[in-house]
């Protein structure tokens, strides 16, 4: 009672929690952003990131959940995705759906520009959704499919660091390498 | 970094760490808006992601792709090196004075392919054991083509490579000895392949496990052993075999398989091909419960009696392929009996098999559960029975017909049966026309449907998944398309023995049937068994 003194962090958290639980409806979850933004998502959606599935399972999630490593503009364009990857079609069961799905993801990631997605793709891997870090790391792959060295360097703005006497020992190597 | 952990599930060679990875993500900063394209090009964004992150991105792009992007700078080197799982080298004698270097950089392998064209020499004794040193996490090996490796050398690599679990041998010249020696240092070898082991005579030891030994191996495929039969006591006493394939090996089969059939046998899968096998020894798989698959194909010595015995007993039987050789020894009167007692049959693939409505009417009803059904190459399955299985089959997914004199009637009959059809393809029957297969597709608009007139590539049903086979004309060109047919194992370009195998089979092939090159793909291993005649 008086006497119990927790500490400032501790009592707010509960506070936060006490009132999450009774504002928002059942099967909500909140996310806020590294920057201070929230967002509320079904719990369905809020699963698709495993580090946050876990939490549920193990039953310390709280409503309201602290992202600090995202900043608000990333997440967002992560629950959007999450949201519309919800349900997977099956390929087989149902091939429109799936066509469809595909179309949106690429209109998705047509508007973002690679540091964008860089952002993402660290993001994905913190928030451990596997489905946006393959599809984001796919992205970044066609970028590099089929370019010259040049070219991805050009691309990402990379340094070459070779000496031309280590690339050519390099190439030399790789030679010995099938592309199957 | 160090090696990344190869003990958990792999998939397709995907290992992907999700362990939770806090960076701090750079917010905002710099004027760098979202869109703001010109910002992008300010610095080297890859920095940002961490070394497993790039590693990933990479796991995206085929070999040809990691080269180039192993030049691209020091650290894009570093990663790819360090995380290059598979690696498939041109296995020829001048790779030596590389390979130091090379296994430094590629640090992480875990599946190695050695492939030597038939025109080189390839790689020595010495060389091996000099990967082998350097790999010592090798979980899966294929040779292709390495002549000059002798029984010496496997023994020697079977010594370093205790992990094994896969090894493939093709067109080596190394002999029973060799086998053994993997059999006896790779005491975690789970699935063996051995074609054209050519140094394999007649008076070679026998090849078995080491005596007292538990072992692991599961899966053994044998193909083109003119001294098959020194396999024998492997194949025979082998309990944990689950499955087996053996194709165009010399060997009395018949009597391993009774030795197989009389014991405990946990085989589920088996693949009998150009074999001296007969009906005896279909009898002996028959005491095989657990078979779930079975493959026979082009062994005139099996009939209607041993089919039956097979269809009677084995009650798990899910997926049957018979390749009759239209030698008219296997027909209705044994398929008959599959309708009656293989109620759990989800595949059948008959190749030349004169089958009529009789046994096809019987399949259709009482074979609830037979989703993906191919005839071919049968001058007795015409309209009626296209007709019958529309009517019958409910639960048909993919349907193929090939070779067979079925026309446009027969079609117009699965616009209305076969409710769960999803795909169908008709090939190679000759009075079958274009135009029934649009109107089909204006009739069905969820099937998928396949045939002669379309330019693309074919779809077909294969266990459970839908592959694709390319269509003659590109087959004939060269390059990238003979990746298509053998799963991915053709490495590229300098004309491997194995690749000049396929052209000279696809050459001869060319204008024959499809079927065959078709019925490649729906073998479940990574060699792909030859229906085709060579």
């Amino acid at each position: 009672m008086s006497s119990s003194k927790k500490s400032s962090d501790g009592k707010s958290s509960e506070i936060e929690e006490a009132v999450a639980s009774l504002t928002m409806p059942f099967n909500k979850i909140l996310l806020t952003s590294s920057d201070g933004e929230s967002f509320e998502i079904d719990e369905a959606v809020a699963r698709k990131f495993q580090i946050i599935a876990h939490m549920i399972e193990d039953d310390c999630a709280g409503k309201a959940i602290p992202i600090d490593n995202v900043t608000g503009d990333i997440l967002s364009k992560i629950i959007e995705y999450a949201k519309k990857h919800v349900v997977e079609p099956d390929e087989d069961e149902d091939e429109e759906a799936k066509k469809k799905l595909d179309s949106w993801d690429a209109k998705f990631v047509e508007k973002l520009d690679l540091e964008t997605i860089f952002k993402i793709i660290l993001a994905a891997n913190y928030l451990n959704f596997e489905g946006l870090l393959g599809f984001a790391s796919q992205t970044v792959a066609d970028y590099i499919k089929d370019k010259t060295p040049e070219e991805v360097r050009e691309i990402f703005n990379i340094e070459n660091d070779f000496t031309p006497e280590e690339e050519e020992a390099i190439r030399k190597e790789n030679a010995w390498t099938f592309n199957g | 970094m160090g090696q990344a952990p190869s003990s958990t599930a792999e998939s397709n060679g995907r290992e992907i760490d999700l362990r939770l990875w806090s960076p701090v993500i750079v917010s905002g900063g710099e004027s760098m808006a979202l869109g703001n394209v010109v910002a992008v090009r300010d610095r080297d964004f890859t920095g940002d992601l961490p070394d497993e992150c790039l590693a990933h991105v990479f796991q995206f792009l085929g070999a040809g792709d990691r080269k180039r992007c192993s030049l691209v700078c020091k650290r894009w080197l570093y990663v790819d090196g360090q995380n290059r799982h598979r690696l498939s080298l041109d296995a020829k004698d001048e790779i030596f004075p590389f390979l130091t270097s090379m296994f430094n950089r590629f640090d992480s392998v875990t599946k190695l392919a050695l492939r030597c064209d038939r025109k080189s020499v390839s790689l020595s004794d010495e060389a091996l054991a000099m990967i082998s040193v350097r790999c010592l996490n090798l979980t899966r090996v294929k040779l292709r083509g390495c002549r000059e490796i002798t029984d010496l050398g496997m023994e020697e690599f079977a010594r370093n490579c205790k992990n094994l679990k896969k090894l493939s041998v093709g067109s080596c010249n190394f002999g029973a000895k060799g086998v053994n020696a993997m059999l006896e240092h790779c005491k975690l070898l789970e699935e063996l392949s051995v074609k054209r082991l050519r140094g394999i005579h007649e008076a070679a030891e026998l090849i078995h496990l080491p005596a007292g030994s538990s072992s692991s191996l599961r899966s053994i495929c044998l193909k083109e052993l003119v001294n098959g039969q020194v396999f024998e006591p492997l194949v025979a006493t082998t309990r944990t075999l689950k499955t087996l394939k053996i194709i165009r090996c010399l060997g009395d089969w018949d009597r391993v398989l009774q030795m197989i059939g009389d014991g405990k046998s946990s085989l589920s899968e088996i693949h009998l091909e150009r074999l001296q096998v007969s009906d005896i020894g279909l009898s002996a798989i028959s005491k095989c419960s657990n078979v779930e698959t079975l493959h026979i194909v082009k062994t005139p010595e099996c009939s209607n009696y041993g089919l039956i015995n097979v269809a009677e007993r084995c009650k798990l039987l899910r997926k049957l392929h018979i390749d009759g050789w239209r030698t008219n020894r296997i027909g209705d009167e044994g398929l008959i009996s599959v309708a009656k007692h293989c109620l759990n049959l989800q595949e059948l693939v008959l190749i030349g098999v004169n089958a009529t409505h009789m046994s096809l009417a019987a399949i259709a009803s009482n074979c609830e559960k037979l989703e993906r059904l191919a005839l071919c190459g049968s001058g007795t399955i015409g309209d009626t029975e296209i007709a019958c299985i529309a009517r019958k089959c409910g639960a048909l997914r993919k349907f193929c017909i090939k070779g067979c004199p079925v026309s446009d009637r027969g079609i117009e009959a699965l616009a209305v049966g076969c409710p769960n059809l999803v795909k169908l393809k008709v090939k190679k029957c000759k009075v079958v026309t274009g135009e029934i297969g649009d109107w089909l597709r204006e009739q069905r608009r969820t099937l998928v449907v396949s045939m002669d007139s379309d330019e693309t590539e074919a779809v077909v049903v294969v266990d459970g998944e839908v592959e694709t086979v390319v269509e003659e004309p590109r087959v004939v060109q060269a390059g990238g398309i003979v990746a298509e047919i053998g799963s991915g194992n053709s490495g590229g370009n300098n004309g491997g023995s194995r690749l000049a195998t396929i052209r000279s089979k696809l050459g001869f092939l060319a204008g024959r049937n499809l079927v065959t090159c078709t019925f490649r793909r729906w073998s479940h291993n990574d060699n792909a068994s030859s229906s085709a005649e060579l």
